[in-house]
């Protein structure tokens, strides 16, 4: 039983492996999924690890188990209108539901829709215990009289609850096996889930008006809120960095580690062998590994082609000062260097190459900039300029906010890819960079 | 299933990732904004159903040794020359000197037990293992073991303790993000990211710590709070903040405290740094 599931999540990046079926079987059995929502909630937990991985774990699942495929850049609300389960479950919904006033619009069936997907046992817990139908004031009911008893409200709400509860773990499985199978024919349309009728209350007859809402005014949550928030809306880490991106890439930054040895007292090992040696105690010493992590940025913050990445960079890096407390230095420069670096904005304050180097080999140095310009620029003198910094610092990368595919055909970047090696400004950017820094792990005593 | 209590407003998905991870015997990883009430749900849920609580605040110095149990190799070595010299008194006839009942024979009474051993070896306790990410690198990956089997040894006595998946703990660690976990270690845990809640939320949450509050009072409040979050300041105000501020609004009378809030008194609760303080004025006015 899904047997494709690790597989399937593996190729969107994701740790999904036997360890996670095997969770998965267990909490089958002990009766914590009900819902596709429970599922939803239960696989992030196993699978999603950081908040890089919602985006990708969304479009995961929404292709698994609901044959929802998010094209790159693609709204979710784009994807749900245009797949054949959103069309099937509309279909079934608009005929089971007397309209009083017009036909509610497309994104409020993705609302409707999307609520239900994500609808949890937890969810009909609430519904079940009553609270959120006293607490919602619902404005579709004010113009009937009748239809206003906030009780027979509830007892059609209670019904359609009870109803999706009642489904057995057997029964649930059988289902999604079922849609598993229908995954690997992708094209074969029709049946999806929710046409299998018993995972949307819908698929049940007797479809009450209103359906379970789940959030709204009443408070709690709504499943397109949770999705649609920018920290859980798919974020493509292939694209430049932006604001909204800019956690992801934080997140990949904070991977860069750095370790120092030092040695120090063994109190215990001298007490264990000195009792061995009949109490002639002689120290011994042990190895203390203890971490330290110092970065300097070098920053091209001059010409037009640089300028609409400068705030989101120093933003990216300012966020982790609390990370590197004193041990971040940032320089500036202009295309490339000429015998020294900056150390402020405006380019006042020289720095010659050899102050420069004279920071501690440890240092993790990050240069940014489009490395685009005149073949004349880019002089002799400045290319040993770079080779100095590059022999000094074992760990050095290049991060180019230019689109990767330019690379090849500007003047300049391949000269400077063969001095280090140069990473795309992406989220992904950065976390290779940092990954490639951290295996090239070498220490220096201070 | 637990949902929150009179005083900790639990968003949903965050109470069902918690159950579920009591159900698999799992620990629960919470990450988020600081200030978005990580510590919270483990001590308002042992103390909401009266379990016992054991807390393992997590510094650069940490060690699973002070985590689990701890030897004390001091005390033993104390003990095992009282031992000799015990014997040389009782020539002399002498009175022995005291080891507090303690006998280098057994191991067990120079182990000093941890939090989490404690934790293990008591029924459905709950341990919070709080800010990881401030623990050296190889913190994480010690407790793997332990993680996994639910079994931890105790160093040079031996002695194990486990607990099975019914009494498992309730075990809730929360990060800052300030440094990356290693995959491994998450891969036991059930992972969840606190988003910083919405207007809505926040009202009940403020709700629920000051019942009493006067609602025209409370709005303007999380009004300008929200304002300010969206001032793109370096450290943005975090719940804790606005719950701080708002006790403190609540010492003066109505019209004062709002003239307070019209007039942006205060924001030192708020606004930490001199840097973002401008900032948050500029964008105010």
């Amino acid at each position: 039983m899904f047997d494709s599931l690790p597989h399937h999540f593996r190729a969107h990046k994701l740790n999904a492996d036997v360890r996670t079926l095997l969770l998965l079987r267990r909490a089958l059995e002990k009766g914590l999924v009900n819902t596709i929502g429970d599922m939803y909630v239960l696989l992030k937990g196993l699978i999603a690890k950081d908040v890089k991985d919602f985006g990708p774990f969304a479009v995961a699942f929404y292709d698994y188990f609901l044959s929802i495929e998010i094209e790159k850049g693609e709204t979710l609300e784009s994807a749900v209108l245009r797949s054949e389960s959103f069309k099937d479950w509309m279909e079934k919904y608009l005929l089971e539901e007397e309209f009083i006033d017009e036909k509610p619009s497309p994104g409020e069936l993705v609302d409707k829709f999307l609520n239900e997907v994500h609808l949890t046992s937890f969810d009909i817990k609430k519904i079940l215990d009553g609270q959120e139908i006293f607490n919602k004031d619902n404005p579709d009911l004010d113009d009937t009289p009748g239809e206003n008893d906030p009780e027979s409200d509830t007892r059609r709400l209670l019904e359609k609850a009870a109803d999706y509860q009642g489904i057995s773990v057997e029964e649930l499985l059988e289902r999604m096996r079922k849609i598993a199978d229908k995954q690997r024919d992708a094209h074969s349309g029709g049946s999806h889930w929710i046409g299998m009728g018993g995972i949307s209350p819908y698929g049940h007859g007797g479809a009450a008006y209103g359906g379970i809402r789940v959030g709204g005014k009443g408070g709690g949550k709504n499943a397109r809120a949770v999705i649609n928030d920018p920290q859980f809306y798919p974020v493509d880490t292939k694209v430049p960095l932006t604001d909204n991106n800019i956690d992801v890439a934080l997140a990949g930054l904070k991977g860069i580690e750095e370790e120092e040895a030092d040695r120090y007292l063994d109190i215990p090992g001298t007490i264990k062998t000195g009792l061995k040696r009949g109490g002639i105690f002689l120290p011994e010493e042990k190895e203390k590994i203890t971490q330290k992590l110092q970065v300097a940025l070098l920053i091209d913050n001059g010409g037009w082609s640089m300028s609409p990445y400068i705030r989101t960079v120093t933003t990216l890096f300012s966020k982790m000062d609390k990370r590197f407390a004193h041990d971040m230095k940032t320089y500036y420069f202009h295309n490339t260097i000429y015998g020294g670096v900056y150390t402020d904005e405006r380019r006042t304050q020289f720095e010659n190459i050899e102050k420069f180097c004279s920071l501690h080999k440890n240092y993790s140095v990050f240069v940014i900039g489009d490395a685009d310009m005149a073949s004349y620029e880019l002089s002799a003198g400045s290319v040993r300029d770079w080779q100095k910094i590059t022999e000094r610092f074992d760990r050095i990368a290049w991060l180019n906010p230019m689109r990767e595919a330019y690379w090849q055909s500007s003047d300049t970047v391949p000269s400077f890819r063969r001095l280090m090696e140069m990473y795309p400004l992406t989220p992904q950017g950065i976390i290779d960079a940092v990954l490639d820094m951290n295996r090239k792990r070498r220490f220096y005593k201070l | 299933m637990w949902t929150g209590s009179a005083q900790y407003l639990c968003d949903p998905e965050l109470a069902q990732a918690f159950h579920m991870a009591r159900v698999l015997g799992m620990p629960l990883l919470i990450e988020g904004e600081p200030g978005t009430g990580k510590t919270e749900l483990p001590l308002q849920f042992a103390a909401d159903l009266g379990l016992n609580m054991h807390v393992y605040p997590v510094g650069s110095k940490s060690t699973v040794e002070q985590f689990v149990a701890k030897f004390d190799h001091v005390k033993y070595l104390r003990d095992s020359q009282v031992e000799v010299l015990n014997a040389q008194r009782e020539e002399r006839g002498l009175d022995g000197l005291s080891t507090s009942g303690r006998s280098t024979e057994n191991l067990d009474d120079y182990v000093l037990l941890g939090p989490a051993a404690k934790a293990y070896s008591e029924k459905n306790s709950v341990l919070l293992i709080d800010e990881i990410d401030k623990a050296p690198r190889e913190f994480p990956n010690d407790l793997l073991y332990a993680l996994s089997h639910r079994k931890f040894v105790l160093p040079e006595s031996g002695r194990v303790i486990t607990a099975t998946e019914d009494e498992m703990p309730a075990i809730v660690i929360t990060s800052n993000r300030e440094q990356e976990l290693p995959t491994a270690f998450k891969g036991r845990c059930i992972y969840h990211y606190i988003s910083f809640p919405e207007a809505q939320t926040m009202h009940e949450i403020v709700r629920r710590h000051f019942p009493d509050a006067d609602d025209e009072l409370v709005d303007k409040a999380i009004n300008l709070f929200y304002q300010l979050r969206r001032a793109g300041m370096e450290r943005a105000p975090s719940t804790r903040e606005l719950l701080n501020w708002l006790k403190y609004l609540q010492t003066f009378k109505k019209n004062v405290a709002l003239d307070r809030i019209v007039k942006r008194h205060g924001l030192g609760v708020l606004v930490k740094t001199e840097k973002d303080l401008l900032k948050a004025q500029r964008f105010l006015n």
